[in-house]
């Protein structure tokens, strides 16, 4: 427990308020799909009708990278990424590496998107910035990822901006564990019977207090990765490497080895994907072969967590004979602290480390820090309302953006669903988000009140939620819940159930809402009274 | 009546002073500090720990300069602090293009 004098705890509570309130409505929009990315491959798989049984890398490979080898002009053989695309698909990236015009190392090559028989779906050449956009199969995911990594707001301002959101999270979180007088106490504290003000307050500090530790980690994971390759890793190569990038990356993640250019074919590739997934048990998520067709080439396999474990696995290989050379850390060429602690910064943030039950628990507490930046921004609004009458509007504008937000995204999904057999979901993913976002502003500016656009909004949201199993089904042609679990997609059938339910209880509230209407309203009133 | 107004206007400039420690300052200091920590951190065993670090910790290094310009009740420690950090570390990164800090420490 930490005792903080009255002046010092009123500057905490006044910092906690304003990091809050200056940048809450962004927070809330990185979070919310933070939440929803956390589950991204699962809905990937759910709103493309993912029905592929094997995956890319336990079929043979090697056949397929050779052939697009012979295809690719020799400049762009300098290096190879290997990795799933789609339903099983498998995308390879024949890169080389290169300075652009700002001297910052960038990749560029030839990317070809081979879907699940071996086919080659797409070609693309570019800098990796230009080829990895979103396809057609993934606009939802991709749509939901780049809103939560960046806002789409274009490099470097995007990830700036998040990361700014994670700074303002973070003080948020530690001011928040400052202010708390009674921590143990607040955990446990519901008080039902009391009046809206204090049982809203209570289920804020409850739900705050729980995901305290998981804000930390959040905001702090998130802010590393936002600031690591806009800030740090230039400050840090301006400072140790005199600006040289590429020499500070191959220092943190280079195999250094006896360059050897003479030419040589690469080793065969199935051998290298069947030991890996041998030996971890489960196939790799990305294979990177460096110096491809040299003799002192190197395949590198990464894998996730082994069970138990919270570090991501790399395994690597000699590239001309395709045997196991040795394991080696994510970061660095041996075993370190740092390695370590860059290692666990990605499981830590995405929550992938223990599958499927560590996902559902970041997602619960996504949803947790959701409901708490949201009620913590009300408090503040309906606590100043009574001395500044015209802060209606921001009270206005936090429904706008609180409920409109899940109702566009809702509203993607159901467009992306509706245009994928089109082949036009990736334009349609994000316009629908746009009209649906221009919809719920329009809906805040005339609503004749907060309750009814609140209630609006939410039954709005319920609807569409409802509707999105039936449409994937009907429209967009995906499998039914006895072929999902056939072809061990159980996510497809778990995601439909989730949004029925969701939709539902959403409807259900509306419906007891315009039951009971004094309810909700009384918030504000009894607020401006207390 | 005097002794009020000048009591009111050391709060203010107090409050401003405070309010620049935790923003501006701290911003550059942290910077600074990402610049400089890996001339003296050890690179430990993989030689890479003091590349590594500072990129990690630098959102954390921020939220201590932040809550210390804002809960040390005496603004000129706080100063203070951001002062010698903000030398130490810039006079290394100085001294490292002027030829005089190591640069990186050499994996065994």
């Amino acid at each position: 427990m930490i005792h903080l004098k009255k002046d010092e705890t009123k500057t905490m509570v006044a910092v906690h308020g304003w990091s809050g309130i200056l940048l809450g409505l962004l927070l809330y929009a990185v979070v919310l799909t933070g939440t929803a990315a956390v589950f991204a491959h699962e809905i990937g798989a759910w709103s493309a009708g993912h029905v592929a049984t094997r995956s890319a890398f336990d079929k043979p490979i090697n056949a397929s990278v050779r052939q697009l080898s012979a295809m690719t002009p020799p400049q762009f053989r300098e290096a190879v990424n290997l990795f799933e695309i789609g339903d099983h698909g498998l995308g390879v990236f024949f890169h080389r590496h290169e300075l652009d015009a700002k001297g910052m190392p960038v990749e560029r090559g030839i990317y070809y998107q081979l879907d699940n028989a071996g086919r080659i779906d797409r070609i693309a050449r570019g800098t990796t910035e230009e080829v990895f956009g979103p396809r057609n199969d993934d606009a939802l995911s991709s749509f939901l990822v780049d809103t939560h990594v960046r806002l789409h707001v274009p490099d470097p301002w995007g990830l700036l901006l998040t990361g700014i959101l994670g700074l303002a999270m973070l003080v948020a979180a530690i001011s928040g564990l400052l202010i708390h007088r009674h921590l143990f106490k607040d955990i446990f504290t519901l008080r039902r019977r009391a009046n809206p003000v204090l049982v809203d307050r209570d289920k804020h500090s409850v739900a705050g207090t729980w995901s305290l530790p998981f804000a930390f980690i959040l905001a702090f994971t998130g802010s590393f990765f936002s600031f690591f390759g806009t800030i740090g890793v230039p400050v840090v190569a301006m400072a140790a490497f005199s600006g040289d990038v590429e020499a500070l990356s191959e220092t943190v993640f280079g195999n250094p080895e006896k360059p050897d250019p003479r030419p040589h074919i690469i080793g065969n590739l199935d051998l290298v994907t069947s030991d890996a997934t041998h030996r971890m048990g489960e196939i790799p998520t990305f294979i990177a072969i460096e110096n491809f067709g040299r003799a002192d080439a190197e395949i590198t396999t990464f894998h996730n967590p082994r069970t138990g474990e919270i570090k991501p696995v790399t395994l690597l290989y000699d590239g001309v004979t395709a045997a196991f050379k040795r394991t080696k850390p994510t970061v660095g060429t041996r075993e370190s602290t740092g390695g370590t602690l860059a290692g666990i910064m990605g499981p830590l943030h995405f929550g992938n480390f223990a599958g499927v039950l560590s996902k559902a628990i970041w997602f619960g507490l996504g949803f947790a820090m959701c409901y708490v930046t949201f009620t913590g921004m009300r408090l503040w609004v309906v606590r100043r309302k009574d001395d500044a009458r015209s802060l209606a509007w921001l009270e206005r504008t936090l429904t706008v953006v609180g409920f409109g937000l899940p109702f566009g995204l809702v509203i993607s999904a159901a467009a992306f669903l509706i245009t994928m057999p089109l082949g036009s979901a990736v334009y349609w993913t994000t316009a629908a988000f746009l009209i649906a976002s221009i919809t719920a502003i329009l809906a805040g500016i005339f609503a004749p009140s907060n309750e009814l656009l609140t209630q609006m909004l939410k039954g709005a949201t319920g609807v569409v939620m409802f509707t999105l199993p039936f449409l994937r089904l009907a429209v967009a042609g995906g499998p039914d819940w006895y072929r999902a679990l056939a072809v061990g997609q159980p996510a497809i059938a778990a995601l439909d159930i989730a949004f029925v339910v969701a939709g539902l209880w959403l409807l259900r509230g509306c419906w007891i809402a315009t039951r009971t209407p004094r309810r909700s309203g009384s918030f504000t009133s009894a607020a401006i009274e207390a | 009546m005097h002794r009020r107004a000048t009591t009111t206007s050391s709060r203010s400039w107090r409050s401003w002073a405070r309010i620049v420690l935790a923003g501006p300052v701290a911003i550059i200091v942290a910077l600074t500090l990402l610049a400089g920590m890996p001339l003296w951190l050890p690179g430990g065993a993989a030689g890479i720990d003091n590349l590594v670090f500072p990129l990690v910790f630098a959102p954390l290094i921020w939220a201590a300069l932040f809550f210390h310009a804002c809960l040390d009740p005496r603004v000129g420690r706080v100063a203070l602090v951001a002062a010698v950090l903000f030398l130490m570390h810039g006079g290394l990164v100085v001294s490292r293009f002027m030829g005089e800090a190591q640069v990186v420490e050499q994996i065994p």
